[in-house]
């Protein structure tokens, strides 16, 4: 009986000595263990992804015609890691305010466009592991009537219908008047025009703006660090394992900097890198009981 | 021509143009056909067809064109996944919709023009209903019909444009996105906008495809009635 | 009770709408704001109608009576917006203007476009309405010693204009139903202010169904209170 109890004893201590060990190595992800596609896409044998059309360096069209930018080219990734081709994607043009009906009503599969996470959107559908640090920032003429975040109360601001910026100004800055265009190209034009005086939006998207016209400068002030995610219908567990599995592998294998590197003008790109996912580099959206960002007031 | 003006046309006209026309054509064909049928059984006397038929036109000569654009394409799939249709498509059924209310009223009004004694003489020949109409009634119809319907097609391929507005790449969508990439910085654009030349540009397209057709009904206008 | 046999828990047609579809509601919430859009909607809507009578009614006179210059470019104004999308013509308005430094906000735009695509149409209809009054009317009154302008005015307008009644009602609907195409510039008027609402809160349905009630309701009252008054305005039966 003794000897039956420490052999069992024995055996335990074994197990459970075999399984710590097994756990302290995680196993390195396989095509064999890596979560699969969700079968409705597999059958479609191709992605549909809605992104910005004229928001570079994220999403635009280029001289062709073609769809271009840092999200599209992840998209493209994304075709290439489910179907073994980047053109097994159809690309939908998702301007900031279609991107959530986009979403609901199933004419995507996913919206890789400029999408900011927050507490509020992700009541109503879920978001990837974020996958850009974006900064909020205003772009103001050199010498005009706004040149600080505090000089916008009482003054025009550009910016898209639907946007964190949109919400947090109209939450936190009642005097100013919230110009929405549907398009970040229409919100830059009120500005170009002299109806805004100011467009707040992502630092990646105004900055080169910036630096390619001699009249308009950025601001100094940052706010609304959020990062983007990937935004995909609520529920749907199987679509988010498989995105968010997908961009660790592409965070571990440093892809997202040549990506990066393909879509920003050279003097960006070591600012730019420290905002994107890298081996030894990573971010993480706010708490998810915290307050959403576009109601937090500086 | 500027430089930038090279790309611009060839994806519009390549791009957009043959999108522009297939909406168009599937359109007016649609419209025909359901119009004509639906026009020529608001004339039989018949209460309850005639008061559906009536509702149904008024529907969708009262709607603007722009909210049954909604409809289709936002609308339908809310109720079965089954009907739901990309951009290009929901335009063109809703473009149906409404090009065949306006042929069935146009086509009521043309058959009830022609003159009892049309559908007396067939009768006393023995021709039934159904051969009356196909073969007497509708043909002489039809020849009234002809400058109004030339109008419509006029008309539908205006109205084409209503498909970019659900982001359906037609020949105004196109000269928007390159609007808008244009005044991106180079290498992707110039840095300026030019909206008003690519627009001017847009409608000059639309003026050739549909100039003719107007004066077209004109002179079947002054030929045929 | 058949109520629980039938999918959706209720009558059969509840079964067509999607689930949670809530009209009151919708309604109830955002009451406030589809006010102020069909306001917008009325506003751009009087002024468009007015402004396309009037050019209507000039530029149509200057065609019948062949004034010449005017008379030319009336035709090329007519044909241009004829045979043009006014969705093209709404954008070039809004993004092309400014090129020149014509910057209009929305609302201009809004009625200047439909405005001026009524006009056309208009134009054309007072043509005909004025070119259909008979010559005589017109050499009598010159006659009795009428000026031309006096004999316009006195004579082949209200007769003209009588015969005009029934194309321009349908225009002047039409540039109603136009109206809506503003959308497109972000003018906040009915349909823009409902599709805003339905992008935030996912409510599509419902403020689809809010947006063809509203437009049925009234491009068919609108029908049928011109009818009634051209029943009373017909020219009496010679």
């Amino acid at each position: 009986m003794k000897k039956l109890i420490v052999a069992l004893a024995g055996a335990a201590f074994v197990a459970a000595l075999a399984s710590t060990l097994g756990a302290a190595r995680p196993a390195a992800p396989t095509a064999s263990n890596l979560p699969p596609l969700p079968a409705d896409v597999k059958s479609r044998n191709r992605f549909i992804i809605g992104v910005k059309c004229d928001v570079p360096p994220f999403g635009y069209i280029d001289v062709q015609g073609k769809n271009q930018g840092f999200d599209v080219e992840i998209g493209r990734m994304f075709a290439r890691y489910a179907f073994g081709r980047a053109q097994r994607v159809t690309f939908v043009c998702a301007p900031t305010a279609a991107r959530e009906p986009l979403i609901t009503s199933g004419r995507v599969d996913l919206v890789i466009s400029t999408f900011t996470y927050t507490a509020d959107r992700a009541t109503r559908i879920d978001f990837s592991e974020p996958y850009y640090n974006a900064t909020g920032r205003l772009l103001v003429k050199n010498s005009g009537a706004v040149q600080k975040l505090a000089d916008i109360r009482g003054h025009n601001v550009a910016t898209t219908s639907g946007s964190v910026y949109d919400r947090w100004m109209k939450n936190c800055y009642s005097t100013t008047n919230v110009i929405t265009a549907d398009t970040f190209t229409n919100a830059k034009l009120a500005f170009d025009q002299g109806r805004a005086d100011a467009v707040m939006f992502d630092d990646a998207v105004l900055l080169p703006i910036a630096a390619a016209d001699p009249n308009s400068k950025i601001a100094d002030d940052t706010f609304l660090a959020a990062p983007y995610g990937i935004g995909m219908r609520k529920g749907w567990t199987e679509m988010k394992a498989w995105v968010d599995s997908r961009l660790e592998l592409m965070r571990k294998k440093d892809q997202f900097y040549p990506i990066l590197k393909a879509n920003v003008p050279p003097r960006f790109l070591t600012s730019f890198a420290k905002n994107i996912l890298r081996p030894n580099q990573t971010f993480q959206y706010a708490a998810p009981n915290a307050p959403s960002v576009d109601t937090v007031c500086q | 021509m500027p430089d930038w003006a090279g790309p611009v046309a060839h994806y519009v006209l390549h791009e957009g143009l043959p999108n522009t026309l297939r909406v168009g054509a599937i359109a007016i064909a649609g419209s025909a056909i359901v119009g004509i049928v639906l026009g020529t059984l608001l004339t039989i006397d018949f209460r309850p067809s005639r008061t559906v038929i009536r509702l149904y036109i008024e529907v969708f000569r009262g709607l603007p064109i722009l909210v049954t654009v909604f409809l289709v394409f936002f609308g339908l799939p809310a109720i079965s996944h089954t009907f739901e249709f990309n951009a290009l498509n929901a335009a063109s059924i809703a473009l149906v919709l409404w090009g065949s209310a306006q042929v069935a009223e146009a086509t009521r009004g043309a058959v009830q023009s022609i003159p009892r004694e049309q559908h007396e003489a067939a009768a006393a020949l023995g021709f039934g209903w159904t051969e009356r109409h196909a073969y007497v009634i509708l043909p002489q119809a039809l020849r009234r019909l002809l400058p109004p319907f030339v109008s419509l097609l006029v008309n539908i391929i205006q109205n084409t444009t209503l498909a970019g507005v659900i982001g359906g790449l037609e020949i105004l969508q196109a000269g928007e996105r390159q609007s808008e990439r244009l005044t991106s910085p180079p290498p992707i654009g110039v840095g300026h906008i030019h909206a008003f030349e690519i627009f001017a540009g847009v409608a000059a397209l639309f003026f050739v495809i549909s100039f003719p057709l107007t004066r077209l009904a004109a002179y079947l206008e002054r030929r045929l009635v | 009770m058949p109520v629980a046999l039938v999918p959706g828990g209720g009558h059969p047609a509840a079964s067509l709408l999607p689930a949670g579809y809530d009209l009151w509601k919708f309604v109830s919430q955002y009451h406030d704001e589809l006010l102020a859009g069909f306001e917008n909607t009325l506003k751009i809507s009087a002024i468009a109608i007015a402004g396309s009578y009037a050019i209507g009614i000039v530029l149509g006179a200057a065609r019948a009576h062949r004034i010449p210059l005017v008379s030319q470019l009336a035709a090329v104004y007519v044909e241009l917006i004829r045979n043009t999308p006014i969705l093209v013509q709404i954008f070039v308005l809004f993004y092309g203007l400014p090129q020149f430094g014509i910057l209009l906000d929305q609302f201009s735009v809004a009625w200047l476009a439909v405005m001026i695509w009524g006009g056309a149409f208009h134009t054309e209809n007072f043509r005909a309405g004025f070119g259909a009054v008979s010559h005589n009317h017109h050499e009598a009154a010159l006659a009795l010693g009428f000026r031309p302008l006096s004999a316009f005015l006195n004579v082949t307008l209200p007769i003209g204009a009588r015969i005009a009644l029934p194309s321009s009602i349908n225009t002047a609907i039409s540039v109603v139903k136009n109206t809506a195409l503003v959308y497109v510039i972000g003018y906040a008027e009915l349909t823009t202010t409902a599709l805003n609402i339905s992008n935030l809160t996912l409510q599509t349905t419902e403020a689809l169904t809010v947006l063809a009630i509203v437009y049925l309701t009234l491009v068919w009252s609108l029908s049928g209170a011109i009818r009634l008054l051209e029943a009373r305005l017909a020219l009496p039966r010679a």
